[in-house]
C-alpha cells in the first residue's frame, strides 16, 4: 500500500504533491524554529544587530579615567606639555588605565615607561612613517640609555641639532641606501642651511630646480665614470624635469 | 630592527606605475575567479534544458537530462569556492536565520536555496518519478532502497498522474529561466555595482555574465555528452550536437556582440580611467584577454563551429571540431572571468599604475583547491549519474530515427 494513497480520492490532490508539501512545510518549519531558538532575542530592535550588545559594553568596566581627571591634581605638567610637541598625545596614552588611580590616588600609582621598550613604538623606524616625523632605530640610538636619560617625555625637544639627515628623513636615507644614489650624500643634490638643523619647519632645505644638477653625472660629456648611465640633456624627456620620471632616492623603481 | 624596504625591493619590478600601499596584494584571488565560472555553468546547463523543454527543440532531448543533472553538480559545489575564501563556512548558514534584505550577498542564500531546492532538484524529481516508482519495484538490494527514498513513497504511475508530473515540469522550467538568469545575473550584478571600479561598475555586466553563462554551459555540456557517449561506448546523436553546437554559436555571436559593445561604449566615453585600462589591457591581461578569452575562447570556436556545421565536413571531423571548440569555449569563458576578476584589482584606484597576479599553488586559495573544486562537480555528476541514468529515456526514443 502506498504511504499516500488517500491524498489522490478524498482531497483531490495529486498523490506526489503531499510528500512534497511535507517536506517544503517541514523544512519552513525547520527554519521558523531555528530562528526562535538562534537567533538573539534582542536582534533587529534597533537595526541589524543584537541591541543588547550596546548594554553589555555600556556595563563593562570603566578603566580609563581621561585626561581631564588628570589636570585636576596634575596641572603642572599639563601646563610644559600643552607647549611641546606631545600636546596632541593623552596622558594616559603613556601612563595606561588610570580609572582606579583617580579613586585612589594613593593607593593605585599608574605606569612609568622608563626603559627603551615604549617610546619606539611610535619613533622606531618603519617607512609607513611620514618624513620628518622624528624616528631611530633602537638598536643602534644610544643602546642601553632609558629614553629619559635625554628626553622629557612631557617636553620632547632634541638635546642636541641632528647630526645627519636621516634622523629625521630616514626613510628617504635608507631608500637611498639600497639604490645606485647609495654613495652619493645628501647635500650632493640638497643645499641645507644652518637653521634647518634646529628649526626645520620654517628654514627648508633646498631641491634642486633645473635638469643641470643631474647633467653633472648623467649628461652626454659630463665628467664621472663611464658605467653612470647618459642621456641627452637638450632632447631626454622634453619639458619634463628629471625627476617628474626618475625618483632620485630610487632612481632603479623609475619606468 | 629589519629594513622591510630591502626585502620588497626586488619586488617593485612588477609594479608599474603608481599604487597605493594595499593595493600590491590582490584579495580576490582563483578561489573568486572560479565561483562566477562554475555559477555560470549551472545557469548555462539549466537554459539548455529549458530549451529542449519549453521551446520544443526536440532533436535535443539526448541532452535534456544530462544537462539538468549537470547543472545541479555544478550548483552543489558552487557555494565551495566561496566558503573556502571566507573561512568559517560553520557561520554560513547565519544568513539565512537574519536575512539582511539591503545586501546583495547575503540574498544569495536565499537565492540558491530557491534554485537549487524549488528549481532544480523538483523539476529533476517530477522528470524522474516515473523511473523512482518502476525501479523500486524492479530493483533490489541496495539500489531499491536508494530508489523506494527517492521515490517519496508515491507509487502512482497512472497516465493522469504522469501527465500532472509533466505539467508542472513544464511550470517549473518556465519558473526556472528567470530563476537562472537570477542566479548568474546576480553575480555579474554584485561586479557591475561596485561603483568605485572602474572596470566593473557597468549596467552590462549581469548581462554579459549571463550569456556568457549560457555560452558555457551549453559548452560543457556538449563536452560531457561527448565524453560520457564515448566511454559508454554508444554512438552521438548527431541530429543533437550539430543543433547543440549551432544553438552554442547563436550564444556566443550575441555574448561577444554584448562584450564588444560594452567595449566599444567605453572606448567612446573615454572617462579618466580609460588610460590606465587601456594599459592593463595591452600588457597584464593581453594574454588572458586577447589571446586566451578572444582568439582562442571565441574567434577560433566560433570558426571551427561555422566550418563544422555549415561546411561539408565528415562526421567524425565534425565530432573532432565541436570537441575543440566546447574545449576552447570552457578556457575561454575561463579567461573571462579570470579577466573581470582579477583584472578589476590589477590597476590602481589611483588610476596610475598596475600591480601583479601570482597564483599560489597551495593552501585554502591555491592552485590546488581549484583544480580539486573543479574536478568535484564530475565526481558527483558521476554519482547521480549511477542512479539517475540520464540517458535510457533519450536512447529508447530516438535510437531508430
Amino acid at each position: 500500500m502506498a504511504l499516500w494513497e488517500d491524498g489522490l480520492s478524498a482531497r483531490k490532490l495529486p498523490q506526489q504533491v503531499i510528500p512534497l508539501v511535507i517536506i517544503f512545510a517541514a523544512a519552513l518549519a525547520a527554519l521558523i524554529i531555528a530562528r526562535k531558538i538562534l537567533v538573539p532575542k534582542t536582534f533587529g530592535d534597533l537595526g541589524y544587530y543584537r541591541a543588547a550588545a550596546v548594554d553589555e559594553i555600556a556595563s563593562q568596566p570603566i578603566s580609563y579615567a581621561g585626561s581631564k581627571a588628570c589636570l585636576d591634581c596634575h596641572d603642572d605638567i599639563d601646563q610644559v606639555k600643552s607647549q611641546s610637541k606631545h600636546r596632541g598625545l593623552s596622558c594616559e596614552v603613556c601612563h595606561g588605565d588610570a580609572a582606579k588611580h583617580v579613586e585612589a590616588p594613593d593607593e593605585v600609582k599608574p605606569i612609568k615607561p622608563i626603559g627603551r621598550g615604549y617610546c619606539p613604538l611610535c619613533h622606531g623606524y618603519n617607512p609607513a612613517r611620514p618624513t620628518g616625523f622624528p624616528q631611530i632605530n633602537p638598536d643602534l640610538h644610544n643602546p642601553g640609555r632609558a629614553c629619559m636619560s635625554c628626553h622629557n617625555a612631557h617636553n620632547p625637544m632634541l638635546p642636541h641639532a641632528p647630526e645627519e639627515c636621516a634622523a629625521c628623513h630616514r626613510q628617504i636615507a635608507s631608500q637611498k641606501t639600497v639604490s645606485h644614489h647609495a654613495t652619493l650624500t645628501c647635500v650632493t643634490c640638497h643645499t641645507v642651511p644652518d637653521g634647518h638643523l634646529t628649526n626645520p619647519n620654517t628654514v627648508l632645505a633646498e631641491k634642486p630646480k633645473t635638469k643641470d644638477l643631474c647633467g653633472k653625472c648623467h649628461a652626454q660629456g659630463a665628467d664621472s665614470p663611464a658605467e653612470i648611465p647618459r642621456i641627452d640633456l637638450a632632447t631626454h624627456g622634453g619639458r619634463y624635469v628629471c625627476w617628474d620620471c626618475h625618483y632620485p632616492h630610487f632612481p632603479e623603481a623609475a619606468r | 630592527m629589519g629594513f622591510p624596504l630591502a626585502d620588497i625591493a626586488p619586488e617593485l619590478h612588477k609594479i608599474a606605475g603608481y599604487i597605493y600601499p594595499n593595493e600590491f596584494e590582490l584579495h580576490w584571488g582563483l578561489l573568486i575567479v572560479l565561483y562566477p565560472y562554475l555559477t555560470g555553468l549551472v545557469a548555462g546547463a539549466f537554459i539548455l534544458a529549458s530549451l529542449e523543454r519549453i521551446f520544443n527543440v526536440k532533436v535535443l532531448q539526448p541532452v535534456y537530462r544530462l544537462s539538468l543533472l549537470t547543472a545541479l553538480a555544478f550548483l552543489i559545489v558552487a557555494p565551495s569556492p566561496l566558503l573556502a575564501h571566507l573561512g568559517h563556512p560553520e557561520r554560513s548558514f547565519e544568513m539565512f536565520l537574519t536575512p539582511h534584505t539591503q545586501s546583495a550577498m547575503a540574498m544569495f542564500g536565499f537565492v540558491y536555496a530557491w534554485y537549487l531546492m524549488v528549481i532544480l532538484l523538483l523539476e529533476i524529481w517530477f522528470d524522474y518519478r516515473k523511473e523512482f516508482v518502476v525501479w523500486s519495484r524492479e530493483r533490489t538490494g541496495f539500489k531499491k532502497f536508494v530508489y523506494k527514498i527517492l521515490s517519496l513513497g508515491t507509487t502512482d504511475i497512472s497516465e493522469k498522474a504522469l501527465q500532472f508530473d509533466e505539467k508542472v515540469g513544464r511550470t517549473i522550467t518556465i519558473l526556472g529561466i528567470p530563476s537562472a538568469f537570477l542566479l548568474h545575473g546576480y553575480v555579474g550584478f554584485i561586479f557591475g555595482s561596485v561603483k568605485a571600479n572602474p572596470w566593473w561598475s557597468s549596467v552590462l555586466m549581469p548581462i554579459v555574465f549571463l550569456f556568457s553563462a549560457i555560452v558555457s554551459g551549453m559548452a560543457m555540456v556538449l563536452l560531457i555528452y561527448m565524453i560520457a557517449t564515448m566511454f559508454r561506448e554508444k554512438t552521438i546523436n548527431m541530429a543533437c550536437i550539430n543543433k547543440l553546437s549551432e544553438l552554442l554559436l547563436y550564444a556566443m555571436i550575441v555574448d561577444f556582440s554584448l562584450e564588444i559593445l560594452d567595449f566599444i561604449q567605453r572606448l567612446y566615453e573615454a572617462e579618466e580611467s580609460i588610460n590606465i585600462l587601456s594599459q592593463m589591457i595591452s600588457n597584464r591581461l593581453f594574454i588572458s584577454l586577447i589571446i586566451s578569452q578572444i582568439i582562442l575562447g571565441t574567434l577560433v570556436p566560433m570558426a571551427s563551429i561555422i566550418w563544422a556545421r555549415f561546411g561539408k565536413v565528415p562526421d567524425e571531423m565534425k565530432r573532432m571540431l565541436f570537441f575543440v571548440a566546447a574545449i576552447l569555449v570552457q578556457v575561454g569563458i575561463f579567461s573571462t572571468r579570470w579577466n573581470v576578476v582579477v583584472g578589476g584589482q590589477l590597476f590602481s584606484k589611483s588610476l596610475r599604475g598596475l600591480t601583479v597576479y601570482k597564483t599560489e599553488l597551495f593552501g585554502l586559495e591555491g592552485l590546488f583547491m581549484v583544480m580539486l573544486l573543479l574536478a568535484l562537480p564530475f565526481v558527483i555528476l558521476y554519482v547521480i549519474t549511477r542512479f539517475l541514468p540520464p540517458w535510457s529515456k533519450s536512447e529508447t526514443q530516438l535510437s531508430t530515427p
